[in-house]
Parts: structure tokens; C-alpha cells; sequence
């Protein structure tokens, strides 16, 4: 049993399936050398990637020239487009591009000058390059396959996995086209040494130079140019191949070389192998080796409807309208076809302003009797011929029959996939379906489904998740509020927690009523203070009062832990001592009782004292309660006479309370000052208004504000102000009281 | 710009499906000839009246679907078809025989399935059954060949015998051979001898086997057999099919006849007598009823050999091909299914 290298070098072929053979009507354009084109007035590039992976690098009106970059890019697949002459970029717009639907993309219109004026090309010996930048050479030139696919060629020289094997395709199996034909026969040697490039590239163990028997002068030109070249003749070979289409093929050729099928959806890399198109290789040796980017390409112009058939060095981008004009068209633009390709994959052009692009081999230009007419579709009969020519082994029939009912999925079923596109099926039919457009079709309809299968997927997952997330958020809230159930009927049984629940009562009750002392004072030391202050101030009080009142009965230790309840009781006190004292007093109107409200509360306190004798005289058993009381509410009233913070300190020391009520009474000593000092703040707001005094004064009055310093420094600075005011500090200390105020307000309404 | 589009390739060859057709008839000529020589002119006129029906009968459908009548009249299919009714029905069988028979093939078994390329069934054979099930007489009542007739048929007897004017003692007279013994086709012949307990060897001494292979069928199935070549040479039809019927049906009678000579007819024979070539070649090769695929065209073709063989020897009919065929075109659609061919990267086991 030989090896499959074994095999190779003794020259064995394998069969591939299949295949026709059309006529070949090669000579009608191999005849003669590679002639140049005249420069047309204007080119067109396409710039396929600009917007996705690459940049456009040139602007309308900038002059270029022949060989630079229109586009920048650096990712992995980006390939630049150049410009194939010098001139002016007149625009970049959408164009209609070389493809059968003659779809519009993005194009770079350039005017030629005519200089024909080049950049400085980078020679370069391969010797002195390492790989690397050989590839990237390659990629900067916009090498790509030149065989009709145009896939970047500096990718493919990139495989992932070791190539054992490089075919060159010279196979040519199209009918009418003899553009590599004749470039193998005019620059074998270039082909030669961009196939010594490959191979430093890739070091593979053999390289087969493919070329299609009825290609005998290229045969000979690559063998003369192999024995010449540095290749290793061992290692190296030109194998003839039976002429049938479609050979040249990639899969095809794999196949008929060494009888291994590349499995389907695969890529020939999998098997160790890799095919390069001829042109391919002649177009990497100019960029290494000369710098040249891939501007130019040959092309064949043939069919009888050309006045001079033949091969043509095209620069990329020129309008098939100049080709046209150039080389003579002796058809009817209305009645013929121009096929961009060969006659059995090429496509028909929809408008000759349509550029040459670097997959173009040939231009095909066919009177009515060289091609089909365009007969009506017979039914099938399922003679089964389309089965027999078929190179990759399916069953073009029931594709035909799937694909047409639109039973997508069941074409998909018979490999629709596996299909080349190779028009053999269409081209035995004798029922003259098209099959191949039917396959096209059915294509892009499975591919349109799964796009829309994959979308709808998505949204899908998405519209799970969401319920997912939803359901997840509502047993976690479910979850928290048995938590907080549990945690609640816990606090109810539990002592300890009672009485931790107790203190944070107090606690709050504290801070609410600091607030509304703050909130009271204001209202006292600053009465020009708007109304609605004043009169949250005053209902505040009045329920300090209503408040206090109820604890005086109920408990001796949380009554004198109040601030606001020794306000309240002072009020009591007062209205006790009026009582006691004499009648006059309780006539002689009271200091404060200025505006309503005040008095209204005065009244309520009075009640409320009476209410408390009341009780004294009724029960025997709070007797040692109510004393301590009234000796709380007598010191309260000084308090509340002197305006100071302090005596609270005696009240409390006098109550003996607990230590947490100490420091509540600091928090309400500060609180107060603060208050004052806002009070004393906003006044000098009124007093001077339009003085205009610098930020720094307006920081420092605030600062001690906010870091709680003791009422003197704060009236101190309260006064500097008042030289100094700026009328937004005051405005915002005023708002600050009012919230304060408002807030203390809302807290009491809560507790009530 | 108005430019002519179309998709690639935009080449074909040029073998269309009426040519294909055309080529198919032209084939069986040789076969016809060589029957009518043996069964006088009756072959011939059974065939041109079957065509006429056959056009006249697709025209008027197609009028009816509302279909172009010209491109598919000009098919030939219609043709072909009521070629192989005409070459399959008795030669002096009355002349609504055919009618009935291309009519039903036409219209019913072709036509109202949808046309060309959509019927199930052969259209000729399904005719064929269905007149041997309900005129079983006509259709069994073959003419002596010619050569060894008692009162040879010329043209004018055959029509008098097809239209009618003829009486049934008349007709019965030219089924007597010469030596005035009514004489059956010969697998007609064998069938009846072996259910009356004679051995095979008794049989063939009767004079229509007078060339060993039955006087005249031997003939007709060598012409048949060249046409077929002839098919085969221009890939009018591909040989899988022909050969898997030929081939199955030749190993099956020859393991009878090793087994039992006495009482089974011999492979040679089967090969040359009744329609075994014609059906071979021109009936079983329909594309339209037939399997698709090269492996599905050998089972096809083998499930016919196997099916004549079994009807021929153990079944009531003394030919068998209709009905092999039939039988063979209700499976088609299954082995189509089941027996595709690996597809280009499609290697077994992954």
C-alpha cells in the first residue's frame, strides 16, 4: 500500500464524479500576449469593507496615486484597496457594483490624470524577510485569490494547522477563458518564485502545479521555469490533468489529485492542504519582491461579440464600459449578454459601469448562437442526468423539486448546502429547468430563515430571562417580607429586644425633639421669620405641649429626658406660677403671647396645668412624682426666661436620668445654638441685602455651621456676616429652617 | 439599458426533452418492424391509432387545464406512450380496445396527475393492466405469427379484424397455426402446459417453439434488445435499470431451472420471449416512474427481474411485466428516499 505522497509523486490521479464537457473555446482568446488597455478617464473601486472593518484613508478632491492605500484598517481580515492610477478622488459614493443584482456599493470614483504616476514601490529580497513580514507584505498589497473567490490571501497562508500538501490551480476548466493560460506561458518564472514564497511560508512536504491538459504551451513554460527555479524538483511536480469541468474546482481538485474528499462544511486546511490559483502566485512574488500592490490583473475579453479577443492587463477598478469602448463590442447592449466569469459560473452583467474587480478573469462577451436560449422551463421528466453530472454527488432532482415547492428544509435535508454552484446540473438538463437558480434561492431563503430562527431565538432567551428575573424578584420580596413578619413577631416576645425597641423610641422622640426646639427658637429669636415658619413653629409647640403632657402622668423618667417636654413643662410652670402667685398675673399678659398662636398655646398649657393640680390634689400616691415635676418645670422656666442652653444640664441633673439623656440634651443645646445662629443669620440677610461681600466670608460662616461649633463662635460669626452678608447664605440658612421646621412637623405628625 | 439576464450557466447542451423522446421511439422501431412482420399489419395499425387518441387526448386535457397545448404536444411523450400501448395490445384486438387503453393512460394515469413528470405509474402499463383485467379475452387473444399461420393476415384482413367487420369464428381462425391447432403466445403456451402437468420438455416440442424460443418472439425481442443497445449508446437511458431487469430476472430463472428444469421455463427463454426486452429497455426505463439514483435504479431494476419472474412462474398471468412494473413504480418514491447517495464530503461514519 503506497502513501498518499507516494502516491502523489508517481503521478496518480484519482476520478472526481461527474462533470461535463462543454466546449472549450479557448483558442479564441489564447492566441495572442497579454496586451495593455488604454487608461480610462475614471476608475471605480469598491470599498466593501469601509464602514465594517476598515476606514476610509482619502478624501473627495485629494490626488492619489497609483499603488496607495483608499483605506486603512487593522484587523485581521482587513484588506486594502488601492488606487490603480494617479488622479483625483471626485467621489465616494455608492456604485453599481459588479454582481448580477447589480446591487449599489460604496465606491471610490477616481479621475485619471493620465501620469499614471506611481508611489515608491519597496523592493525587497525574500531572503532577508522573515515570515512575518512577508505576510504582512501580503497583506498590505490586498493580495486576494485571483481564481474568481477574491478570499484574502494573506488568511490563507495563515492556516492553523500544518499543510502538508500546496496545490497551485492552473486548471483553467471554464470554457472561453485563458487568462492564466496565458500568464503561465508569459511569466512562468514570476508564478515560480511566488511559489518559492509559499513554500517558505508553509513548508509543506509537496507542491503540484495542476494544469488542465488542453493547456500544453503553459505545461511546458511552468515545467521549463520549475527546472529553473530553486524549487526542489523532488518535492515539487506539474501534473497534467484530464480536461473536464469542473475540475479547477477547489474540492474537485483536491479530489482528482489525492482521492480525499474535503469533508462537508470543512475547509481544505483540515486535510493539511491548501490550492492557490496561479495568478495568486505570480501576484504574492510582485508584492514581496517588488512592493507592488495588486492593482493590476489579467483578464480575458473574449466571446465572438469582441472585436479583439484576448488577455488584457487590467488595472482594478476599470468601468466595463471602457473595456467595451477599448476593445470593441460588436454586439447589442439590448439583446446580448455580458458575462462577468466563464459560461458556466459567470453572471451577467446589469450595467457596464461596473468595475473589474480582483476576482474578474474574464469578460465574456457571447453572440446568440454561442449561448442557451433562453428557453422556457420544461417539467421534469427525472431522466436523472443532473444526478450523473453532478461533481458533488447529489441529487440535484429532489433539490430541484424541494426547492421549488419551498420545502426548504428538506432540500437542506438532501446537502443543498454541499452545492457548488457549478452549473453542470443546468447545464444537462433536458427540460431546461434552472436548476442552479432554484439551488441560489433556495440559498438565501434558508440562510434568510436562519438569521430570522436565530433572532427569534434570542428574543426568546431574552423573554425568558425576564420572567425568570421577575419570578426571582418576587420570591426574593416575598421572601424578605416573611423574614421581616418573623422578625417582627420576634422583637414582640423577646425582653431584651423590647427594651433595645424602647431606646430607639426614646431615642427618636430625642431627635424629634431637638428639632423642635431648633424649630421653636427660630421662631422666637427671629420673628420677622415668614408666617408659614412661624406657624409650624408654633403647632410644633403645640404638640410638644400635647405631647409632654400625657408622659408627665405616665412616667417620671421619660418626661424629664425631653428637652421639649421641660419647654413645655416651663410653659406649665409659668401657668402654675401664675396661679400660685396672684390673679394679676394670671392677667397680666404673658411676654411672649405676642402673636396668637402663642397665646393659644399659653391657654392650652394653663389647662393642662390645671388639669395636672388637679391630679396632684386627687390622688395621695404620685405625690412623689408631681414635686419633682414642678422643681423640673421651675428650673424649665429659667430656662426658658434665660434662653440658654445650659440650665437644661441642672435640669437633668436635677431629674437624674440616665446617660443617653444627657447627651440628647447636648445634641439639643447644640441644635438650638445652631438654630440661633441661623436665626441671627437670616436677620442680617434682611438687614443687608444688597452687600456684596466675597465667598471665602460666606465659607467660613458656613463651615462652623456644619461642624457644630458652640453657639458663641457662631453668633460671633453670625455677627461678622452681618457686615459681610451674602444674601444667598442667608437665603439658604432661612430655607434650611423652614425644612427644619417642616420636618419636625412631619415627624411629630408621624409619631401622632 | 434593457440587458438580457439570466443565471449562470449559459451554456447547455443540446438534448432536450423531446428529443430525448424522439430518440426513444426511434429506437423501437426496429422492434415494431420486426413485430409487424411476424403479426402482420395489426401492430402497425394499433400503434397509429393509439397515437392519434394519445394527441388527441392530451390536446383536449390540456385545453381543459388551461394549459399550452403546442410545447407539450410537441414533447413526444404522448408518442412514446401510445407506441407502447399499440406494440403491447394483441394485434387483431378490436380497435376500442386501444382506444379505451390510450384514453386511460392519457388522461387518467398521466394527465389528471399533474402531466409530464408527475404521473406515478407507467401510463402504457397501467393501460395495459387495466385492459387485461377488464377485457381479458382480447387481450390474450395474440395472433399465430405470420410464418407459421394457417391463414396469414394481410392489411385489409387486419382492419376488417381491429374495426369490427370481422365475426369471432373468423377471428378464431387466425389464431390456428398451420397445422389448424389454436395456437397461444408461448409463455401462454408453457403456463397452460405446465397446469396441465406436462414437463417443459413436452412443451417446447409444440410448433411455436419451432425456433426454441417460440416462432417470431425471439425476433422481436432481439430487435428490441438493439434498439435498447442503441438507446444506450446515444445516453438516451443509462444502463442500471435494463441491466439489474435482465440481469435479476436471468439468476432467478436459472435458479428454478437448476432446481426443477421439468417444471420452470430457462433463463435464455425468459430473457427472449414476451416483453422482457421491450420492457427492459423501453418501459421500465421511464425516467418519471422510475428511481433516481444510480444505486436506486439497480433495485428498482432488480425488483422488476425478481417480481416477472415470481408472477411468471408462480402467478396466473402468463407475462408479468405490467405488473412488475407497476409494482416497481409504487416503491420508487420509497427507494428514492431511502437510498441516497453519499454526497462530496459526506464520508460514511462521520
Amino acid at each position: 500500500m503506497l502513501t498518499l505522497l507516494e502516491q502523489i509523486d508517481k503521478g496518480t490521479l484519482w476520478r472526481s464524479h461527474g462533470g461535463v464537457h462543454p466546449p472549450e473555446l479557448k483558442n479564441l482568446s489564447n492566441q495572442t500576449k497579454i496586451g495593455q488597455l488604454p487608461l480610462a478617464n475614471q476608475y471605480i473601486l469598491p470599498l466593501p469593507q469601509v464602514g465594517d472593518s476598515a476606514l476610509l484613508a482619502v478624501k473627495t478632491g485629494e490626488r492619489v496615486l497609483k499603488g496607495q492605500t483608499l483605506t486603512s484598517g487593522t484587523s485581521f481580515a482587513y484588506s486594502p484597496v488601492h488606487a490603480p492610477t494617479s488622479g483625483v478622488v471626485t467621489a465616494i459614493k455608492p456604485m453599481p457594483s459588479n454582481h448580477a443584482s447589480g446591487i449599489h456599493i460604496l465606491s471610490c470614483i477616481i479621475d485619471a490624470d493620465g501620469l499614471d504616476e506611481a508611489v515608491v514601490f519597496e523592493t525587497a529580497k525574500v531572503g532577508a524577510l522573515s515570515n512575518e513580514e512577508i505576510l504582512t507584505k501580503i497583506q498590505h498589497a490586498g493580495i486576494a485569490g485571483l481564481g474568481g473567490a477574491a478570499f484574502p490571501t494573506h488568511i490563507k497562508l495563515r492556516p492553523a494547522s500544518d499543510i502538508e500538501l500546496v496545490i497551485i490551480n492552473g486548471i483553467e476548466c471554464e470554457p472561453y477563458i485563458t487568462s492564466d493560460d496565458r500568464l503561465m506561458r508569459e511569466h512562468s518564472d514570476e508564478i515560480l518564485a511566488g511559489i518559492e514564497i509559499i513554500q517558505r511560508l508553509l513548508s509543506p512536504k509537496r507542491i503540484i502545479i495542476a494544469i488542465e491538459d488542453n493547456k500544453p504551451e503553459a505545461i511546458e513554460a511552468m515545467q521549463h521555469a520549475l527546472n529553473r527555479s530553486h524549487l526542489a524538483t523532488g518535492s515539487t511536480r506539474i501534473t497534467a490533468v484530464p480536461t473536464k469541468y469542473p475540475s479547477g474546482g477547489e474540492k474537485q481538485l483536491i479530489q482528482i489529485l489525492t482521492g480525499q474528499e474535503v469533508p462537508s462544511g470543512a475547509i481544505p486546511a483540515q486535510l493539511g492542504m491548501l490550492v492557490q490559483n496561479v495568478g495568486t502566485a505570480y501576484a504574492i512574488n510582485d508584492a514581496v519582491v517588488n512592493g507592488r500592490a495588486l492593482t493590476h490583473r489579467v483578464v480575458t475579453v473574449t466571446g465572438l461579440n469582441s472585436q479583439t479577443p484576448g488577455n488584457y492587463w487590467m488595472p482594478i477598478g476599470t468601468p466595463i464600459q471602457h473595456i467595451l469602448d477599448a476593445l470593441g463590442f460588436a454586439g447589442n447592449l439590448s439583446s446580448d449578454k455580458i458575462i462577468i466569469g466563464g459560461p458556466m459560473m459567470g453572471h451577467s452583467l446589469p450595467n457596464t459601469q461596473a468595475p473589474v474587480l480582483k476576482g474578474t478573469n474574464c469578460i465574456l462577451l457571447p453572440s446568440q448562437q454561442e449561448i442557451a436560449d433562453d428557453d422556457a422551463e420544461k417539467p421534469c421528466i427525472r431522466c436523472g442526468e443532473c444526478a450523473v453530472a453532478c461533481p458533488a454527488l447529489l441529487l440535484p432532482q429532489q433539490l430541484f423539486w424541494h426547492s421549488k415547492a419551498e420545502e426548504y428544509d428538506k432540500a437542506a435535508s438532501f446537502n443543498l448546502h454541499d452545492c457548488i454552484e457549478c452549473g453542470c446540473c443546468s447545464f444537462v438538463c433536458p427540460s431546461d429547468i434552472p436548476l442552479v437558480e432554484y439551488y441560489r434561492i433556495a440559498k438565501s431563503a434558508i440562510r434568510t430563515q436562519n438569521e430570522e430562527k436565530k433572532q427569534a431565538d434570542f428574543a426568546k432567551q431574552r423573554f425568558e430571562a425576564r420572567l425568570q428575573r421577575l419570578e426571582e424578584e418576587k420570591l426574593a420580596r416575598e421572601a424578605k417580607a416573611k423574614e421581616a413578619a418573623e422578625r417582627r413577631k420576634g422583637t414582640m416576645s423577646g425582653g431584651d429586644r423590647d427594651a433595645v425597641a424602647e431606646a430607639m423610641a426614646r431615642i427618636k422622640a430625642k431627635k424629634a425633639a431637638e428639632q423642635q426646639n431648633s424649630a421653636a427658637d427660630t421662631a422666637t429669636a427671629a420673628p420677622e421669620l415668614d408666617k408659614k415658619a412661624q406657624i409650624a413653629a408654633a403647632i410644633a409647640r403645640a404638640k410638644a405641649k400635647k405631647e409632654g403632657a400625657p408622659t408627665d402622668d405616665s412616667s417620671a423618667t421619660a418626661v424629664p429626658a425631653d428637652d421639649k417636654k421641660a419647654q413645655v413643662a416651663a410653659a406649665i410652670a409659668r401657668a402654675k406660677a401664675k396661679k400660685a402667685g396672684a390673679n394679676t398675673a394670671a392677667e397680666t399678659p404673658e411676654p411672649q403671647a405676642t402673636d396668637k398662636k402663642a397665646q393659644i398655646a399659653a391657654a392650652v398649657a394653663r389647662a393642662k396645668a390645671k388639669k395636672a393640680s388637679a391630679k396632684h390634689t386627687g390622688t395621695v400616691d404620685i405625690d412623689s412624682t408631681v414635686p419633682s415635676t414642678d422643681k423640673q418645670n421651675e428650673v424649665a422656666a429659667i430656662d426658658d426666661i434665660a434662653n440658654d442652653a445650659i440650665p437644661s444640664d441642672i435640669v437633668t441633673a436635677n431629674t437624674a436620668n440616665t446617660a443617653n439623656t444627657e447627651i440628647s440634651d447636648k445634641q439639643a443645646k447644640i441644635a438650638a445654638a445652631i438654630a440661633r445662629a441661623k436665626a441671627k443669620k437670616a436677620a442680617a440677610k434682611s438687614a443687608t441685602i444688597d452687600n456684596q461681600q466675597p465667598s471665602m466670608a460666606s465659607d467660613e460662616t458656613l463651615n462652623p455651621v456644619d461642624t457644630n461649633l458652640n453657639a458663641k463662635s457662631l453668633s460671633d460669626s453670625a455677627q461678622e456676616s452681618q457686615q459681610d452678608t451674602v444674601q444667598k447664605k442667608a437665603r439658604i440658612a432661612a430655607t434650611i429652617a423652614k425644612a427644619k421646621a417642616k420636618k419636625a412637623q412631619a415627624k411629630l405628625q408621624e409619631k401622632e | 439599458m434593457a440587458f438580457k439576464l439570466a443565471s449562470s450557466p449559459h451554456l447547455k447542451v443540446q438534448l432536450q426533452t423531446q428529443t430525448v423522446m424522439r430518440r426513444v421511439i426511434l429506437c423501437a422501431l426496429p422492434g415494431i418492424a420486426v413485430q409487424s412482420y411476424f403479426f402482420g399489419f395489426g401492430v402497425l395499425i394499433q400503434v397509429l391509432l393509439a397515437i392519434i387518441v394519445a394527441l388527441a387526448a392530451e390536446a383536449a386535457v390540456l385545453v381543459l387545464r388551461k394549459r399550452a397545448v403546442l410545447p407539450t404536444i410537441k414533447d413526444n411523450s404522448a408518442v412514446l406512450t401510445a407506441v407502447l400501448i399499440g406494440v403491447a395490445i394483441p394485434p387483431i384486438a378490436p380497435w376500442w380496445l386501444v382506444v379505451i387503453g390510450t384514453l386511460f393512460a392519457i388522461v387518467l394515469v398521466k394527465q389528471l396527475y399533474g402531466g409530464l413528470g408527475q404521473n406515478i405509474f407507467n401510463p402504457a402499463m397501467a393501460a395495459y393492466v387495466m385492459l387485461l383485467i377488464s377485457f381479458p379475452v382480447q387481450m390474450t387473444s395474440w395472433s399465430v405469427p405470420l410464418v407459421i399461420a394457417q391463414n396469414p393476415m394481410d392489411i385489409g384482413l387486419s382492419l376488417q379484424a381491429i374495426f369490427g367487420s370481422m365475426s369471432m369464428e373468423q377471428l378464431n381462425s387466425y389464431k390456428l397455426g398451420f397445422d389448424g391447432i389454436a395456437m397461444a403466445t408461448p409463455l401462454d403456451t408453457v403456463k397452460t402446459d405446465l397446469a396441465l402437468g406436462l414437463t417443459m420438455t413436452e412443451s417446447l416440442n409444440k410448433p411455436v417453439f419451432a425456433d426454441g424460443f417460440g416462432v417470431g418472439w425471439f425476433w422481436v425481442n432481439m430487435a428490441y434488445l438493439a434498439g435498447g443497445l442503441v438507446m444506450l449508446k446515444l445516453k438516451v437511458i443509462r444502463w442500471h435499470i435494463s441491466v439489474a431487469i435482465l440481469a435479476s430476472l436471468f439468476v432467478c430463472s436459472s435458479f428454478g431451472y437448476l432446481l426443477s428444469p421439468d417444471t420452470h421455463v430457462g433463463p435464455l427463454m425468459q430473457l427472449f420471449s414476451g416483453a422482457t426486452m421491450i420492457a427492459a429497455f423501453f418501459i421500465a426505463t421511464d425516467p418519471v416512474t422510475a428511481a433516481t439514483s444510480v444505486r436506486g435504479r439497480l433495485i428498482f431494476g432488480a425488483l422488476i427481474g425478481v417480481l416477472v419472474y415470481v408472477i411468471r412462474t408462480y402467478g396466473g398471468y402468463p407475462d408479468a411485466f405490467a405488473f412488475a412494473v407497476l409494482l416497481a413504480n409504487l416503491c420508487a418514491p420509497f427507494i428514492d428516499y431511502y437510498v441516497k447517495p453519499r454526497a462530496y464530503g459526506h464520508r460514511t461514519g462521520n
